[in-house]
């Protein structure tokens, strides 16, 4: 939605049609004779040797996992092996045209992209990069191991052995592993050769790679962003999310850096013709020839091409030209690169699916095979020269599969001794002002920003220097709480951006970030495709790159549509990476009220739930900006929640109201908003603004003294005031508006059960919103909790409240099993 | 193979028994219904029959032990048999008994939810929360709220640890949470209510801030045994110290008896907790005197012969408390519960001090049934042998020290029952005769302590009043018309 983009009714009611282009198929027609003299004969050789390296690697692999030897060395491991034998030409064909500061994303079956990359890296590298990064990664750890063993010929030998010893002591789950086996297989990746997580999830690579482009864009970094995915994970909708999103016409319409095109990037779909078992061209996909897609996406087609996988050539002829025209600022592209998988998805296919006719005829064009004819009858060298080549890297790789199979060498982690090792990498709890070196980019001086200087104008207490209380239009609220660190956060660090859906010209779809597109550019707050795996995924790729970024999922409700990207990615790749990558991203979810049971969810529990993200939920202008503040301080990732409920709420509670200067809130800390001695009251999110309403009750009606504590932040989460206020007071209710089966507070009433059992009074009792959908906003008073359903609760729990009369049946133990037997 | 003997359980509210002698010793020869131990409840004592034959291998408690019921006693088993697995297993059940007294008995509102839980409705408006929760008085087999927590109301964790931590017998407490749940509030409570009244067991005000010494609970039940009432120094120390011979001693102490301690704690729950007051009156009781001598006269096929005064006095109360149903009644807090039927408890003196047996529907029963029901009960008492479900029920009592030759005293409401009885010694006594002249006729005093909480003066009096004329009135006619269903 912009202002400056007219959609003209006259244009657009005009008779025409749409036209495309053709795409071309195969279209590489030299032979190596051909190019020969380009290549020069020992480029061409080292084509030769990468391939007999990755085919090695991979036929140790197999075997190691179907005969439990390799080589002469006795071993196997209990992880994956997703083999690409006979794929292997692709991939050296794409590494051979990139560049270091080029880098790739890949999938499950990523071993092959990831060892080519890396020997084509090796080669372009100085020796001194090469020794500086080997004797610093993982503190040069396995550096040191290697050179116990190994005596390298060269720096560029030593590195070769350094990169396939590290990647099978990754695949080996060891501690010498790229990054201390916690990968493995699947996510054997290694940052300082341009090679990025590889991923489990098919298609999980789409989002994210185009969030690292997008940070390359943004920040202006150089090289491109390959994103290597299987013709299977064109079947997933967050691919598509991906390819629209790296092509939206804003990059060309509305950014400020005036490109032609979008994002650098090249979605290289290598289409080995199954995804697992489903045949995707005439079984389980429709678009017969998969370069098609590009076309559907936009009308420069995604440059799409279809490329004959097993040629090395023809693959170099073609990154050769579409990384020129990403060079020109054009992107994204789109590439179909066909290939064949010679072995079972993983080593326990029986191959089931496909014929042994079929195995045969791709059997007699491996790539391996073919090109080595080609050298020969181009008369590069002659065959026994090839032979002894690939007798050498067999030899090669059965003295590096001793090496990692070696415990003392290549040990596991030990988790008897240090208990801890995987605790220490979920966060890395870092502080980091700024991610960026340059100028932050705006389009006119910040203080210019009229909203920022209405928000700074405003009272930032309920009430005046009089006493009297404040308007609602002049209070300093959560919504200009959560807006003033960020903003404060632009004119701080060059890499921040903001993007989701409708957050530019209509500031948020609750307005937070109102104002904020008078200064800031296109590039940096953006409205994005109604996209929410795209918008989270990006972001993840976004921060791996070492970009801060702030996403927003316009509802709670639609952490559904980016769940991967949620729980699976942003969520891991810390810890998957142990701790090499960091992760400063904030998702901002507003958990809705008025709109029904699709909008109206507070799944603070799900994400919770999700080990190595970070949980907040403000409930106070206070806390919303000292949260805010933290998480983009910090280098986690957030899920900051916010609630529609409570956006125009001023300061209620904090002593002076919100402080002006910036300030943190330690995440995992409670706020005690209320004292009091006879009963403990703890919530989380708007229903806090209920809790006091219930503690006004009891202080007026009973003489009870409720302490409320709020919980601000879930994960992490301090116990010690928690537990303070239990000891003094023995009873316990805790409240919020998610519904209360397996909400975040039962599990904190069953830890201050487990912690506090001898100093309780009664039965820590949590008060949730009913396990029914959401009914209109008409119906609120019986879904979600009201202060009498606190007080009801207190009544039938904790202590029977004199002449009190229940509103509900809901606190009885008789409704209580009734309803869980009915699951509701 | 050596067998467990249990402890048995007498009468379905007893939990666990203080064992008291052993008649057999570790090696003896025992056989099926051998007396292996004496054991006491609070109300009465028994023998332990052993339920194996061969020898006493293991006493698991020694004499002065609280012992739950149902579970390990003793060992009998052949000579020399290696019985550590046993012991061991008899002592884990010895825990697990425990975990059970603490839970709550069976409860007698679940039918009642059971109910609820087929019609129910909208969790919302006025649901079924109003039957779910329970009065906290409400048990009519309690002896108050004292012996209602130690019956079987929860407390809380909190309050168990306070209580645990101040030396509190927490049962000691009336709950007052949900489902009579004991809050540390109410322990607080119970601890500064005895302090108040110096009851045993307890000393000064409870002193939050300071620790106590810990006062050992071998009891389970919520009563004090005696062992926890142990001086710290025996007295023979303080003799010695004196340098006087240990049997010289100034005085002994000796400690209360389990049932002395329910005594002592029912007595003071009982005047702490209602409002009595006590009214004399007094009968001539010329006539029940000629017909105890009538009786005692009368041909001993008409079974009259064991008939005594205390006897009338207990069958015309029955009568004349059946038209008063207002006085034989139980105060329960809020309410007052009327009976249709008299069950009248009889105080009674024994060795282990006082006990009331109960005569059940005593309203309908003849002189002669009362009276040799009394004289069954009251020797089943005395010996330690009455049943405890006999020791319960009553609605009335009646407390006859007339042989002691009382002229007036003010008798102790027995909880939660509304009123007492006193039955005071006869005494010679001078009035205006029909000529105008002083005339000497024996007079019979009763006192009747009633709970004002429930009942007025004036209704107390008329029933006193009523009960005085129909024994000054007792005689043959009213004997046979009470037979025909008249009135006395």
């Amino acid at each position: 939605m912009t202002k400056s983009l007219f959609v003209d009714p006259k244009e657009l009611s005009q008779k025409s049609e749409i036209v495309f282009q053709s795409i071309p198929v195969n279209a590489y027609d030299k032979s190596v004779a051909d190019v020969r003299t380009d290549f020069g004969d020992e480029a061409l050789v080292r084509i030769y040797r990468d391939m007999t390296i990755l085919r090695a690697f991979e036929d140790m692999l197999s075997k190691i996992k179907t005969q439990g030897s390799y080589g002469g060395v006795e071993t196997t491991y209990p992880g994956p092996a997703h083999l690409s034998l006979g794929q292997e030409a692709g991939a050296v064909g794409q590494a051979y045209a990139l560049g270091v500061e080029d880098i790739i994303f890949g999938s499950h079956r990523s071993h092959s992209e990831i060892l080519a990359k890396s020997l084509s890296a090796i080669e372009k590298l100085g020796e001194d990069a090469l020794m500086f990064i080997m004797e610093n990664f993982q503190d040069g750890m396995i550096l040191k191991a290697l050179e116990k063993v190994y005596k390298a010929a060269s720096v560029k030998d030593l590195a070769i052995h350094f990169v396939l010893y590290g990647a099978l002591c990754e695949i080996f789950a060891r501690e010498n592993g790229f990054h201390r086996g916690m990968g493995g297989s699947m996510h054997a990746f290694f940052l300082p050769f341009g090679v990025y997580p590889n991923n489990a999830i098919v298609g999980g690579s789409g989002t994210i790679a185009a969030g690292a482009a997008l940070y390359k864009r943004v920040n202006k970094a150089p090289g491109l962003v390959i994103c290597n995915i299987g013709d299977g994970s064109l079947g997933c909708g967050p691919v598509w999310e991906a390819l629209n999103f790296s092509a939206m016409d804003q990059y060309h319409t509305l950014w400020e850096d005036r490109k032609p095109g979008g994002l650098p990037i090249i979605f290289n779909v290598w289409n080995n013709a199954y995804g697992m078992g489903g045949q995707t061209r005439g079984e389980t996909m429709a678009y017969d020839m998969l370069a098609r897609i590009g076309a559907g996406v936009e009308p420069k087609q995604m440059f799409a091409e279809r490329v004959w996988g097993h040629d090395p050539l023809a693959v170099i002829d073609c990154y050769r030209r579409k990384k020129a025209l990403i060079d020109q600022g054009e992107g994204p592209v789109f590439l179909d690169v066909l290939t064949y998988r010679l072995t079972g998805h993983s080593t326990s296919d029986q191959n089931a699916y496909r014929s042994k006719e079929e195995i045969d005829a791709w059997t007699e064009v491996d790539p391996i095979k073919v090109f080595r004819e080609g050298l020969v009858s181009a008369g590069v060298a002659g065959d026994a020269s090839f032979a002894d080549l690939m007798a050498e890297t067999e030899e090669r790789m059965a003295k590096i599969c001793g090496w990692a199979a070696d415990t003392e060498l290549s040990p596991y982690a030990d988790f008897e001794k240090d208990y801890h090792i995987i605790e220490r990498m979920m966060f890395s709890n870092g502080k980091e002002a700024s991610f960026g070196d340059g100028e932050p980019m705006f389009l006119a001086a910040p203080d210019t920003c009229s909203r920022a200087k209405q928000v700074s104008e405003k009272n930032r207490a309920t009430t005046d220097a009089e006493g009297k209380a404040v308007s609602k239009l002049k209070l300093f609220n959560i919504r200009d709480a959560i807006f003033e660190p960020i903003f404060d956060k632009y004119k701080e660090d060059s890499t921040l951006i903001s993007y989701g859906e409708d957050v530019r010209d209509w500031g948020g779809a609750f307005a937070v970030y109102r104002g904020l597109n008078e200064v800031v550019p296109y590039m940096r707050l953006f409205n994005s495709p109604i996209s929410e795996a795209a918008i989270v995924g990006t972001a993840v790729g976004y921060g791996m790159m070492g970009g801060r970024v702030i996403t927003e999922l316009m509802y709670c409700d639609f952490i559904g549509r980016a769940g991967d990207e949620i729980f699976n990615q942003m969520s891991k790749w810390q810890a998957m990476s142990a701790g090499i990558l960091r992760m400063p991203v904030v998702l901002r979810v507003s958990v809705g009220a008025k709109y029904g049971a699709q909008h109206s969810q507070d799944w603070t529990a799900l994400c919770a739930h999700i080990p190595g993200l970070k949980v907040c939920f403000p409930a106070t202008p206070w806390e919303a900006k000292g949260l805010m503040t933290a998480a983009l301080n910090g280098t986690d990732p957030v899920i900051f929640f916010e609630s529609q409920r409570i956006y125009d709420m001023g300061e209620l509670f904090h002593p002076g109201g919100v402080p002006d200067a910036p300030y943190e809130i330690d995440m995992g800390d409670t706020n005690i908003v209320r004292k009091g001695t006879d009963l403990t009251i703890i919530t989380i999110g708007a229903t806090l603004y209920k809790a006091v309403e219930a503690a006004e009750k009891l202080s007026h009606d009973h003489g009870l003294e409720a302490e409320i504590i709020n919980l601000h932040s879930l994960v992490p989460l301090d116990y010690t005031k928690i537990l303070e206020s239990v000891d003094k007071t023995g009873k316990v209710a805790l409240a919020s508006d998610a519904c209360a089966r397996g909400s975040f507070l039962e599990g904190v009433a069953r830890n201050i059960t487990e912690l506090a059992f001898d100093r309780l009074d009664g039965p820590p009792v949590v008060v949730g919103a009913q396990n029914w959908i959401t009914p209109p906003f008409e119906y609120d008073e019986f879904f979600f909790p009201q202060a009498d359903w606190i007080l009801d609760a207190i009544h039938e729990k904790l202590l029977p409240l004199k002449g009190y009369s229940p509103k509900t049946g809901l606190f009885t133990s008789v409704d209580q099993k009734r309803r869980a037997k009915a699951g509701v | 193979m050596a067998q467990i003997v249990n402890m048995p359980k007498e009468g379905i509210t007893v939990e666990s028994c203080i064992v008291g002698a052993w008649r057999k010793d570790i090696g003896d020869a025992v056989a099926v219904d051998d007396v292996l131990f004496e054991y006491e409840t609070d109300k009465a004592a028994f023998e332990c029959l052993s339920t194996a034959e061969g020898v006493l291998l293991h006493k698991f408690y020694e004499p002065g032990d609280e012992a739950p019921v149902l579970r390990p006693a003793a060992i009998v088993g052949a000579a020399g048999e290696d019985v550590a697995a046993l012991i061991a297993e008899g002592a884990e059940g010895d825990q697990s008994g425990a975990l059970d007294i603490s839970a709550s008995r069976p409860d007698s509102s679940s039918t009642i939810r059971d109910k609820d839980d087929a019609n129910l409705g909208s969790s919302f408006g006025s649901g079924p929360q109003d039957t779910e929760r329970r009065s906290v008085s409400d048990g009519s087999e309690s002896q108050g709220g004292v012996m209602a927590a130690g019956g079987g109301a929860v407390a809380s964790p909190r309050a168990r640890s306070f209580a645990a931590e101040q030396g509190i017998d927490v049962r000691t407490a009336v709950g007052t949470g949900p489902g009579g749940r004991i809050l540390e509030a109410d322990v607080i409570a119970a601890a500064n209510y005895m302090a108040a009244t110096g009851e045993a067991g307890r000393s000064g005000a409870l002193d939050l801030g300071a620790a106590r010494p810990e006062v050992s609970h071998t009891d389970t039940i919520g009563v004090v045994t005696p062992t926890d009432m142990a001086p710290d120094a025996a007295p023979a120390d303080i003799a010695s110290e004196a340098g006087a011979d240990p049997t010289d001693a100034e005085y002994t102490d000796e400690p209360f008896t389990n049932i002395r301690g329910v005594i002592a704690k029912a007595m003071v729950a009982s005047l702490a907790n209602s409002a009595q007051l006590t009214h004399q009156h007094s009968f001539d009781a010329t006539s029940i005197l000629s017909m105890r001598e009538d009786f005692k006269a009368a041909d001993e096929a008409l079974g009259y012969g064991g008939v005594s005064v205390g006897d009338i006095i207990l069958f015309v109360t029955s009568r004349v408390l059946a038209k008063h149903p207002e006085i034989n009644a139980h105060v329960m807090g809020e309410s007052l519960r009327k009976y249709h039927t008299v069950n009248l408890g009889l105080a009674v003196d024994t060795p282990r001090g006082l006990m009331v047996p109960t005569i059940f529907g005593a309203e309908k029963k003849s002189l002669k049934t009362i009276s040799s029901e009394v004289k069954v009960l009251a020797a089943a008492a005395r010996e330690g042998r009455i049943s405890p479900d006999r020791l319960a029920g009553g609605t009335f009592t009646v407390s006859n020290l007339g042989a002691t030759g009382v002229e007036v005293f003010t008798p102790i409401i027995n909880p939660p029952q509304a009123a007492i009885l006193g039955v005071c010694g006869v005494t010679e006594r001078v009035r205006k005769g029909k000529d105008g002249q002083p005339e000497v006729y024996s007079s019979m005093g009763l006192s009747l302590t009633y709970d004002h909480r429930a009942i007025d003066g004036a209704p107390a009096s008329r029933f006193a009043a009523e009960l005085c004329e129909a024994l000054g009135g007792f005689s043959w006619r009213a004997l046979a018309l009470d037979r025909k269903g008249g009135a006395i």
